[in-house]
């Protein structure tokens, strides 16, 4: 800590704070618009001069220069205030003055700051810009000749999202923003430059002339979509969410969103959401009141294990265990599970049979205090792209040493300095015990590695595992493997992430285990900044896992309760919110069941195509709309509070499982508040918390691990048949689940499935971007575009899971690797 | 004092009165000259045929009364419109703080003060109706 005297106040600072953040620390407030607390220091806009008298009384900028001991500076001298006034006036000689139509008045930091300083005259003249707005894009609207080149968007754009679509062009006073070649923008769409942008260039196209900043209220809550846990800011007005705001201090990323998370707000008041309850009469649906639903679903309630229910882990925990609890007590039927059953395998049976407990030992805060990140797959930037933030600036930033494992590269694998190892599909487990086999061929152990339960049984199963048998199979060379053996062993910190979800088949107990023989034989778990992270697909995944939600003391697991259906040992199926004809393997197998349940019930926001099998539909309420908690992939419980009423016609899941357990003749509990304190006193690491003290940051759940050394088995390698390709699913980077389908934003940027593939295979079959492509395997096959990326190893093409247009699953049978022909 | 000469005394002012200009005005026979500054119904000005009004939003977020909705659109150059403008009078109170606050000049108050009406959405003053007629 350093003293210095700010405005005749005596304050201490941080060495390595600049006199801006000293000042902001110590409540001295310095108007700027060129800074933003998770950018370098840039100093573009002049507007933080300060006087430092030890510099003479010279006028320096408050944001590049770091506090020296007994500085004595002063933020508000007439001289300051006259030279503030000339860069305001400065700034608006080219800056339009259309404040009236502009989104951002109201928000905007220069109609701020010329309002403080009271600049209501300008004592040059000069002409306006006449840049062409981008009026094109789906979701950002860049008007350039608002701009006040603070150089933000481009910032954020390059060091915390990494992708470096906005730079400055041109020089002096031609100086503008803009994309390759003048072009349009063609990026991720994760908004991050509207959030950072202190005037109107850059704003929310959705959102564009829907309402004046003032006039709405601003909700917080949690993201709905992927597990990693994101705050947002709801901006919402007439009880409609119209936007998300940025707010640099909420969560653990500072505001920094994803395009799901900042633009696929919008089926929260989409006109196609289910506002009546319906049942099927005569062999269509019609609606009917709540209480004929109710009455008709709980009639089919009985009868113990043949009934069986799915819930979709975006349900918050109250309501799981809610769900959990009528299924055991007053229906009689342990036959419940969510995501497919195997999405959650590596936590259920993996983490808990090798770590002793069902969730990740790291959290996401780990990523910025590692040294070494081994990521497996690419894909975890595209399932989780806030985690992928932390991790470009974990890389860019601290140096982390990025290692990749992957059956193809990415956008992490562009990350500077990133080893990516690039596999055959499916092999990945092998390549894992391989390196588990090289840190134990080259003794690079922890020293209490080997008095570990099982270790010796382990050392034996890894013998076929030598890098050089496992290179032979997997196509990366041992001597990267036993590099990254090397590299990960002798790490001082080292962490693991790895993405699962129901498109990701292949990461399963069997990695899980994989990965925790690797911490565990290199002692990287329980220090800071070590373990691993399976970084669960849903807003709430951790959360059903706790909740204890899933197949256990012999009930059956999702794929078990869909062939019970269809044999006809499950009567009656209650799904709650999951859209298992689109997102569960093997289509065609999932319809067939839901076909042959005698009784089909379906809470959904929307009529889906597994709602539209149903017998009686209920209409449920959305994340905006419900009070509850969620868990995201790192064990954070965070609290969700309603944004906006529910409509009258709908019931939150809460509701109905209540409604339901009274008809059943049970006790309904009183509020979601009553069952969280049940929650917190059952559930392990969620002792202690309650509503109240979860309102701010939510409050990680502890985990405690028992390690122990499993061998995992490896899948055999898939054998390539000649004219065959290897088929992979996965998650694209717009989308989660199939909520997302209902979004607009992400919909606008990728509104159908396609077929990605490599360069020479698109040669071989002639196939060009955007052809309509045949894509057939033993079970089916579907009609989708082509994708040809460079990101592709020859060999492999990739399908995202999403889409009810053309569902993947009609020639996905649930392998992790599919042989698939392909046809113009 | 004598009693006579208050009621002679006013007597005289009724008699001065008999012989003055009258102030009551025989309406609706007769119209009221309406001061220029008067604050009666509001009018939209219209300019290159077209509102003013670039729904800014200030008017109703100035309204004390909360009396004017505005919803704005986007016309085929991008630009910023009223889709819907509305008014309702029977909340109104005729501040005057709308003509006030607007920053292109797009809504005034006319001396229009016959505002009454047979039905409460009589009283619900859309754009077609504000616009000022010419």
């Amino acid at each position: 800590m350093v003293n210095l005297t700010i405005d005749d106040k005596q304050v201490t600072a941080p060495k390595t704070a600049t006199i801006y953040e000293a000042a902001k620390l110590n409540g001295v407030n310095i108007p700027i618009l060129c800074h933003d607390k998770k950018l370098k220091p840039f100093g573009a806009c002049r507007m933080c001069l300060v006087e430092v008298e030890q510099m003479k009384g010279r006028q320096i900028p408050a944001c590049t220069t770091p506090v020296t001991e007994g500085m004595i500076i002063r933020t508000s001298t007439p001289d300051i205030i006259k030279a503030r006034k000339m860069v305001l006036e400065l700034l608006l000689l080219n800056h339009p003055l259309d404040c009236p139509v502009c989104d951002k008045a109201g928000d905007c930091d220069l109609q701020n700051l010329t309002y403080e300083y009271k600049v209501d005259s300008n004592r040059f003249a000069d002409e306006k810009f006449h840049h062409q707005i981008d009026y094109n894009n789906p979701l950002i609207e860049r008007d350039m000749n608002r701009c006040v080149l603070c150089g933000k968007c481009a910032r954020i754009c390059d060091e915390i999202v990494g992708f470096g679509a906005l730079t400055f062009i041109n020089r002096g006073i031609e100086t503008k923003i803009g994309c390759e070649f003048e072009e349009g923008l063609n990026c991720e769409f994760c908004g991050s430059c509207i959030s950072v942008c202190p005037v109107g260039s850059l704003l929310a196209r959705p959102f564009k002339f829907k309402a004046r900043f003032w006039s709405l209220t601003k909700q917080k809550s949690v993201c709905g979509y992927c597990g990693t846990g994101c705050n947002l800011t709801l901006g919402v007005k007439d009880n409609k969410v119209l936007t998300t705001l940025y707010d640099e201090n909420q969560g653990f990323h500072n505001g920094q969103l994803c395009v799901r998370g900042r633009f696929g707000y919008q089926f929260i008041n989409s006109d196609q959401r289910l506002t009546s309850p319906l049942i099927r009469t005569n062999g269509r649906l019609m609606e009917c009141t709540w209480e004929e639903a109710l009455t008709a679903v709980a009639s089919r309630l009985t009868g113990g294990n043949s009934v069986a229910a799915l819930a979709t882990p975006r349900l918050t925990n109250e309501e799981l265990f809610l769900f959990k609890k009528m299924m055991l007590d007053n229906v009689g039927s342990s036959n419940f599970d969510h995501s497919a059953g195997y999405a959650h395998a590596a936590l259920t049976e993996g983490f808990s049979r090798s770590l002793g407990a069902s969730a990740s030992p790291a959290t996401i805060l780990d990523v910025q205090k590692t040294d070494l990140l081994l990521v497996v797959k690419t894909d975890s930037y595209e399932t989780h792209p806030v985690i992928g933030f932390e991790i470009n600036m974990g890389v860019k930033n601290k140096g982390i040493k990025l290692n990749i494992i992957s059956d193809k590269r990415g956008k992490l694998s562009k990350l500077p300095g990133a080893n990516t190892l690039v596999h055959s599909p499916g092999s990945e487990v092998a390549v894992l015990n391989a390196i588990a086999k090289s840190i134990l061929d080259q003794k690079l152990t922890d020293g209490s590695a080997s008095s570990i339960p099982g270790y010796a049984e382990l050392e034996k199963a890894l013998a076929a595992f030598t890098p050089e048998a496992v290179a032979a199979s997997s196509g990366i060379s041992a001597d990267s493997i036993k590099k990254i053996a090397k590299d990960y062993a002798s790490a001082e910190k080292a962490l693991i992430l790895f993405p699962v979800g129901q498109s990701y088949p292949g990461h399963n107990q069997e990695m899980a285990s994989a990965v925790a023989n690797l911490v565990i034989l290199t002692g990287k778990i329980g220090k800071e900044g070590c373990g691993v992270l399976c970084m669960s697909e849903k807003s709430n995944s951790q959360g059903a896992v706790d909740m204890g939600f899933y197949a256990q003391n012999g009930g059956m697991n999702s794929l078990q309760i869909l062939d019970a259906c269809k044999n006809g040992t499950v009567k009656t199926l209650f799904i709650v919110g999951e859209n298992p004809v689109v997102s569960y393997p093997n289509g065609a197998n999932v319809k067939a069941a839901l076909d042959a349940v005698d009784f089909l019930v379906v809470t959904e926001l929307f009529m889906t195509d597994t709602a539209a099998m149903a017998d009686v539909v209920l209409p449920a309420c959305s994340f905006a709309e419900k009070e509850g908690t969620f868990t995201s992939t790192d064990r954070r419980v965070q609290y969700v509070k309603p944004a906006i009423r529910k409509d009258v016609k709908c019931k939150t899941d809460f509701e109905i499982l209540s409604a339901l357990i009274t008809k059943l003749g049970g006790q309904a509990p009183s509020s979601p508040a009553s069952v969280f304190a049940e929650i917190a006193a059952n559930t392990s690491g969620y002792a202690g918390m309650s509503y109240i003290n979860l309102q701010n940051n939510g409050a990680f759940a502890p985990v405690n691990v028992t390690p122990k050394l499993v061998a995992s088995k490896a899948a055999p390698a898939v054998s390539a048949e000649s004219g065959k390709l290897a088929m992979v699913t996965g998650s694209t980077l717009y989308h989660s689940g199939t909520l997302s389908q209902f979004g607009e934003g992400p919909m606008h940027v990728c509104p159908e499935a396609y077929v990605e593939m490599s360069r020479n295979d698109a040669a071989r079959y002639k196939i060009t971007e955007k052809d309509l492509v045949t894509v057939s395997s033993s079970t089916g096959s579907i009609k989708l575009k082509a994708k040809v990326t460079p990101r592709m190893p020859e060999g492999v093409v990739y399908i995202p899971y999403h889409f009810s247009e053309t569902p993947v699953n009609a020639i996905w049978n649930g392998s992790a690797v599919t042989v698939v022909s392909i046809a113009k | 004092m004598n009693p006579i000469t208050p009621i002679i005394n006013g007597l005289s002012i009724t008699l001065k009165h008999l012989f003055m200009k009258p102030v009551t005005l025989q309406y609706p026979d007769e119209r009221p000259k309406v001061a220029a500054r008067f604050r009666g119904l509001h009018a939209l000005n219209v300019s290159h045929n077209k509102a003013k009004c670039v729904a800014c939003y200030l008017c109703p977020t100035v309204c004390p009364a909360k009396c004017i909705t505005v919803e704005a659109g986007e016309d085929d150059n991008h630009d910023k419109f009223a889709a819907k403008y509305e008014i309702d009078m029977l909340r109104c109170i005729f501040c005057g703080y709308c003509v006030e606050a607007c920053p292109v000049d797009a809504i005034r108050m006319t001396g229009e003060f016959e505002l009454a009406n047979y039905h409460r959405k009589d009283f619900i003053y859309n754009k077609e109706r504000l616009l000022e007629k010419k």
